[in-house]
């Protein structure tokens, strides 16, 4: 019985070489075989492309003069409008208002819908995954510049022409022109420019109380930290913690490093931009983290502060008197106003770095801006919507303050005043539909415009006059994600304890943060990031 | 007589060396070096698809269902991926039900049922080989259509296997008919029929696994892609094994390790909790003690790991924690707890436990509860005391209940608590040496980048293919030795 | 021999009294922090951290919550309605698949068994998860995708089963099957009245997964009328924190950002009720005990 079942393996064996064997011959052969007729095929294959590319060129200069075509509205369409936030209370009955205006402009309605704010990059990654939304929120810090290299969002410039002619004034070509990735548009910046450069909020009352010196350099701030130490030691000085460390205090030094992981501890000067140059490998970096070691140590803050969540208001409460983290003049304004009105003694100031270094600038356009979804079915009824939320007053006021009379009044200095819980100053969490030309002005935003004119100033001076030379770059890191990914966790696991000054080493510590960040790939990175930079500021011209 | 029983055995011996001719034949035909589909047109195909002259030279003019990944990845047609990796599927079951028969038919074992476990192997092997020559021309079709032109043509050995299969499945059917008879036994349908009743109840059971868990299981098939927005979530590039490179990169070891040990932890530590506290509730006098003390237990469950955060912070903070305020006032030195690692892995079993304990404990207290009354009456009439009672009855009634969730919680010992972890150790670096489990690597990693939905993908099929072999291995030890604790 | 058997008694209750309230402080302590400090004066939280009594006695917390007690009303009726419309439903289907599976006479029980438990094993992950619910079957934002996905569980369903062997033995029903009795008999007449303990601990577990849930209404929620009790909890405990660890550069207005002394109080409103529930269902166990007996 076995002989036979060999003898049956065999014939099949020698079926199967009858068959003919897979893999021998590469797929380049047949591509050769094919010989010059192919080739000369490809040949003009590139030529057409090559024509339709220079057709394509061409296509928006075309298009500038095309009157644009009339939308047809004959169906209605529904629309959903992704924010990040919480929804106010009243979501649904302005909505309804707004939806009876839109309905009759241009047959479509919109339906709000809020991540809020637990696990929001999960969440606002998995809408545009899953393709359940029409239009979006987009900032530069929930990963624009990533999510439309990956092709997540519709490109706008055809769009724009054809649908919203009128929006490419109101915004501005160069604002445009901030939030291109790639040659591409992909999102709708609202018209807001302001100055959002960062810096430290203090309590300038204590500093007079014991007469210390302004804290706007880290000499400064040693001193004026122990200043107050000495005066009152039970008062607590610093909230830092895991997501908030103390890097921040070095952008009084250095006009543009990153301190909270990548890019990659590079240092870029202002006024000459294409000099990229090395931090985290200095001896500059060793020196400030054995100053941070050093003010961990005199008690400026926790020694927990890695495990510590950020307490709201900390210094409104009395539980720290300087902030650091991410503070710009319009959180600073909402912070002076809460101060003022909890405790009329005390006094808050607001220093911006720029005022130190020298280099400010206005706001990176990619902050707030409303992209259309890659799975948005009716893109130009999407796109006319948000030309309407955004350009027509009534409809503005809706999303932005709510029902007049019953959420907010307007009074006789022209200042939005609330009158509900349920609906606030932009409450939809829509700050993309910011429109300076209409736009009510809060308390908060005349006391900001008071900084803007003062850091208008500075950064006139500067080489680049008020412009954001960092915000029209983004970084495709596709290239070398794996190094990417890896260098973060680095940064994450090895730098953040630096920051906060809890190493009992200092010399050791970054040591061992260097060599993990050569084995994560750091080079790689570096290089990529360096290639992709200087090619940009080649483009715009910035030397 | 005689006579009929000699046909029979002619009948049944050319039936199956038949079948195991074809399986056999499924086995070779089916491996690496048989094509099984070719790409037509080449020259023209390729340009309009994508593939570039340098792409092409590492491509081949034929595939077998071995390698069709291959061309998928190097020829970057992701939308194709998920279809390839499903045939591979098919092939790998293929091999293994064709081996498997044709290992029964050469040891020829007899059984009590006679060959009808034989029949059975043989009925699986067949429909698997004819599953998979309709898949590949199923494969052909769809990329066809998905290229927009015919880019692939099916070779002939795929409609070759799939009529030798068809016909070798009529003839096993037809055998096992014949010994059905002989043995009076039945197949699924007649099963169906009988026990109908029994059948209906798992409809519900079906349709929610089917929703919930095995239809979404499609998604395993990212952990092999790299995702990006434009090509979306099903033609996304294929990337082989990139992501599990990765994540071997990034101390997969550590991380496995600390995984595996903290659940060793958790899950031994607090069974034994749990059934040593079930018993002494069980056992006190006292009514209203022992419901009390019951109550009190199960209220750490309820604290959720938000608030567990916020207390865990409070108690060992550094300069006003509760405890470092009690170590000062008995004139020790503060302790820094959120510095120094060495502390943790005691602190997070210990708050494991005790979050879980009143949880765990009601599942054992409901076993003792169903224990009959009259052993522990008996017991006390032949002079049993209390411990003997314990020790004689309660523990070895409660030992099912215990091994079966010892087995089931070895499952999960891939995958860790994450919230337990990330809520209590939160972005401390400092500790991430011995707090890292897999799940908050994943989770930092995850975090920084929108993309990763693949990497994200293959660390759970890497814990899950890790606790699969853990538990079938475990499983069958015990099923030789004690198959009622089983756990399938 | 009494006096014997009554020394272990004393011993080993005096011992048992001892541990379990040992036991029984540990696990509430933390619970009494929490209470302590909803009704602590919020700035003395501030300034000196928590403690196991009150000090500045207050209810100004509770009084804010219940203040506009719309919100956590509605919260409070949807996560009833989740959880009673969860528990029931699924305790049906898992009482049905255990019994099934715990049949001898069942041919493929362990095929079934497995089925089940392969589940826990393998997932395809969040994603093909919730494109299931949200485009396959298209129910976001309606309340299907937040109660359906936990009616059942692999752990009860095998917890079920042991259960179900072990209180029925065998031959009790072989008897009954002899005397004629069909499956929905056996199921209805002879199983399920001695399931008393089974039920009330899957039940009680169903129902805990229930009302302990947050993730599935923060996926699938698009509407706060639907939200979960723990949901609401856990976005205002978390607001805050997340509102900064994004980046300060938009300017999002700050909603009402609770107290520490408020976020407290909502804890224990939201699950105090379970836990003054929580007796009822252990009188369950208790009723066990005396089904046993009878059966005895």
């Amino acid at each position: 019985m076995k002989k036979k079942l060999l003898s049956l393996l065999l014939a099949t064996a020698m079926l199967a070489a009858l068959a003919g064997c897979g893999g021998g011959k590469t797929a380049a052969d047949a591509m050769d075989e094919a010989g010059e007729s192919s080739a000369a095929a490809e040949q003009t294959k590139e030529e057409t492309e090559a024509v339709q590319e220079t057709q394509e060129e061409e296509e928006p200069a075309a298009g500038e003069n095309k009157e644009p075509a009339q939308l047809d509205t004959s169906e209605r369409v529904d629309l959903v409008f992704y924010t990040l936030g919480d929804a106010p209370a009243d979501k649904e009955k302005v909505q309804e208002k707004i939806n009876e205006i839109l309905l009759e402009k241009v047959n479509a309605t919109v339906d709000f819908q809020f991540s809020t704010w637990v696990d929001w990059q999960q969440k606002y990654s998995l809408q545009l995954t899953t393709g359940g939304v029409d239009l979006i929120y987009t900032a530069n810090w929930s990963e624009y510049g990533t999510l439309a290299n990956s092709g997540a969002f519709l490109p706008l410039d055809d769009l724009l022409d054809t649908v919203s002619p009128d929006m490419r004034e109101l915004i501005g070509e160069s604002a445009l022109n901030q939030c291109r990735v790639g040659g591409q548009l992909y999102t709708i910046p609202c018209n807001d420019l302001e100055f959002t450069c960062n810096g430290i909020i203090y309590r300038e009352d204590l500093r007079e109380k014991y007469d210390l010196p302004v804290p706007n350099t880290p000499e400064n701030i040693e001193a004026y930290l122990l200043g107050i130490k000495e005066n009152d030691p039970d008062q607590q000085l610093l909230d830092v913690n895991g997501q908030e460390t103390m890097g921040t205090v070095f952008n009084f030094k250095y006009p543009w490093v990153t301190f909270t992981g990548v890019p990659y501890g590079l240092a870029i000067n202002y006024d000459t931009p294409q000099e990229v140059n090395d931090y985290w490998f200095s001896d500059d970096f060793l020196e400030d983290m054995k100053l941070l070691k050093k003010w961990a140590d005199l008690g400026f803050w926790s020694r927990s502060a890695l495990s510590n969540t950020p307490q709201e208001a900390p210094l409104e409460n009395g539980l720290s008197v300087m902030y650091f983290a991410g503070f710009n003049p319009a959180k600073a304004t909402w912070v002076m106003k809460d101060v003022e009105e909890e405790h009329p003694d005390w006094k808050v100031e607001f220093i911006a770095f720029g005022e130190t270094t020298g280099v400010i600038f206005p706001a990176n356009m990619q902050t707030n801006g409303t992209a259309v979804s890659k799975d948005c079915k009716n893109p130009e009824r999407a796109m006319k919507v948000l030309e309407l939320l955004l350009t027509d007053k009534e409809l503005n006021d809706l999303v932005m303050y709510g029902i007049e009379g019953e959420h907010y009044e307007v009074d006789e200095n022209g200042i939005y005043q609330n009158l509900s819980d349920k609906y606030g100053y932009g409450s939809m969490s829509t700050p993309n539909l910011r429109n300076k030309d209409i736009m009510i002005p809060s308390e908060a935003r005349l006391r900001q415009d008071k900084f803007s004119t003062k850091f208008e100033e500075i950064g006139a001076k500067t080489k680049f006059p008020n412009t954001d030379i960092f915000g029209g770059f983004t970084e495709d890191n596709t290239p070398y994600s794996t190094e990417y990914g890896a260098v973060s966790n680095v940064c994450d696991q090895y730098l953040k304890p630096l920051l906060v000054g809890t190493v009992d080493d200092v010399d050791a510590a970054v040591a061992q943060f260097r060599d993990k960040l050569k084995e994560a790939g750091i080079d790689a990175c570096r290089e990529g990031y360096k290639e992709q930079w200087i090619a940009y500021c080649e483009e715009y011209g910035y030397k | 007589m005689e006579e009929r029983m000699e046909r029979k055995i002619w009948g049944r011996k050319t039936g199956i060396w038949i079948s195991a001719t074809v399986s056999a034949l499924a086995f070779i035909l089916s491996l690496p070096f048989v094509a099984w589909v070719r790409l037509v047109n080449i020259s023209a195909l390729f340009p309009e698809i994508g593939i570039s002259r340098e792409m092409a030279a590492d491509l081949y003019q034929s595939y077998s269902v071995f390698n069709l990944l291959d061309f998928v990845q190097k020829g970057n047609q992701g939308k194709l991926g998920l279809y390839a990796m499903i045939l591979l599927m098919l092939l790998l079951a293929s091999w293994y039900f064709n081996l498997s028969y044709l290992w029964k038919v050469i040891r020829n074992k007899k059984r009590k049922n006679g060959d009808l476990d034989l029949y059975a192997g043989g009925r699986l092997s067949m429909s698997f080989t004819l599953l998979l020559a309709g898949a590949g021309l199923g494969f052909v079709a769809f990329s066809n259509h998905s290229f927009g032109r015919k880019g692939f043509s099916a070779s002939p050995v795929i409609y070759l296997l799939a009529v030798l299969a068809a016909a070798a499945y009529a003839v096993i059917k037809m055998m096992e008919k014949k010994e059905r008879e002989l043995y009076h036994e039945h197949g699924l349908v007649k099963e169906i029929r009988k026990n109908w009743i029994l059948f209906l109840m798992l409809v519900p059971m079906f349709i929610y696994f089917l929703i919930n868990s095995y239809l979404p299981m499609v998604g395993v098939y990212y952990a092999f892609t790299s995702f990006n927005f434009r090509d979306g979530l099903w033609a996304s590039p294929f990337v082989g094994m990139k992501n599990f490179e990765f994540l071997m990169k990034g101390d997969l070891f550590r991380l496995t390790k600390n995984t595996i040990l903290y659940n060793i932890a958790f899950i031994l530590l607090g069974n034994v909790l749990q059934v040593f506290f079930a018993v002494l509730v069980s056992q006190t006098a006292g009514k209203w003690f022992k419901k009390v003390s019951q109550t009190l237990m199960f209220m750490p469950y309820f604290v959720s790991f938000v608030l567990l955060r916020v207390l865990v912070y409070n108690l060992f903070e550094y300069d006003y924690g509760l405890i470092n305020n009690i170590v000062t006032s008995l004139g020790g030195e503060r302790i820094d707890f959120y510095n120094t690692p060495a502390y943790w892995p005691f602190l997070i079993v210990a708050f494991n436990l005790w979050k879980g304990i009143g949880y765990g404990m009601v599942v054992y207290l409901a076993s003792i509860m169903g224990i009959d009354g009259e052993l522990y009456e008996a017991a006390r009439v032949d002079g049993a005391n209390i411990f003997h009672q314990i020790r004689y009855i309660t523990l070895p009634l409660l030992k099912p209940t215990f091994i079966i969730l010892l087995l089931y919680s070895l499952g999960g010992i891939m995958k860790g608590q994450f919230e337990l972890f990330y809520q209590m150790v939160g972005n401390n670096g400092v500790l991430y040496n011995v707090t890292d489990i897999i799940d908050t690597y994943v989770y930092r990693i995850t975090m920084t980048q929108p993309l990763s939905i693949g990497l994200g993908t293959a660390a759970g099929l890497y814990q899950s293919v890790f606790g699969f072999v853990l538990v079938v291995g475990i499983n069958w030890l015990i099923k030789r030795k004690n198959s009622q604790y089983a756990l399938f | 021999m009494k006096i014997k058997t009554s020394k272990s008694m004393i011993a080993f209750q005096s011992i048992a009294c001892v541990l379990l309230t040992f036991g029984a402080v540990i696990c509430v302590l933390p619970f009494g922090i929490i209470l302590s400090g909803s009704l602590t004066d919020d700035a003395i939280i501030i300034k000196e951290g928590y403690s196991i009594l009150p000090k500045g006695f207050t209810f100004e917390a509770y009084k804010t919550i219940f203040k506009v007690p719309g919100e956590i009303l509605q919260a409070y009726k949807m996560t009833i309605f989740y959880t009673a419309v969860g528990t029931s439903l699924g305790l049906m289907m898992i009482t049905m698949t255990s019994y099934v599976i715990s049949r001898k006479e069942f041919k493929y029980r362990d095929q079934v068994s497995f089925l089940i438990y392969f589940t826990t094993l393998f997932g395809g992950g969040l994603i093909p998860w919730y494109l299931m619910y949200a485009n396959v079957l298209n129910m976001k934002g309606t309340t299907f995708p937040i109660w359906f996905p936990g009616l059942m569980s692999p752990f009860l369903i095998i917890l079920m089963r042991t259960f179900i062997s072990e209180s029925v033995p065998d031959a009790i029903t072989e008897s009954a099957k002899l005397d004629g009795a069909g499956h929905l008999t056996i199921f209805g007449r002879i199983i399920l009245p001695v399931l008393g303990p089974g039920l009330a601990t899957v039940g009680l577990f169903l129902a805990l997964g229930y009302w302990n849930d947050w993730y599935r209404s923060s996926m699938f929620s698009t509407s706060q009328e639907t939200w979960e009790l723990q949901f609401y909890l856990y976005n205002l405990l978390n607001a805050a924190a997340s509102i900064k660890q994004m980046a300060m550069n938009a300017d999002i207005a700050m909603a009402d950002i609770p107290t520490q002394s408020m976020k407290l109080a909502m804890a224990v409103v939201v699950t105090g009720p379970v836990l003054l529930f929580y007796p009822f269902v252990q009188r369950y166990f208790v009723s066990g005990i005396t089904v046993g007996a009878v059966k005895g």
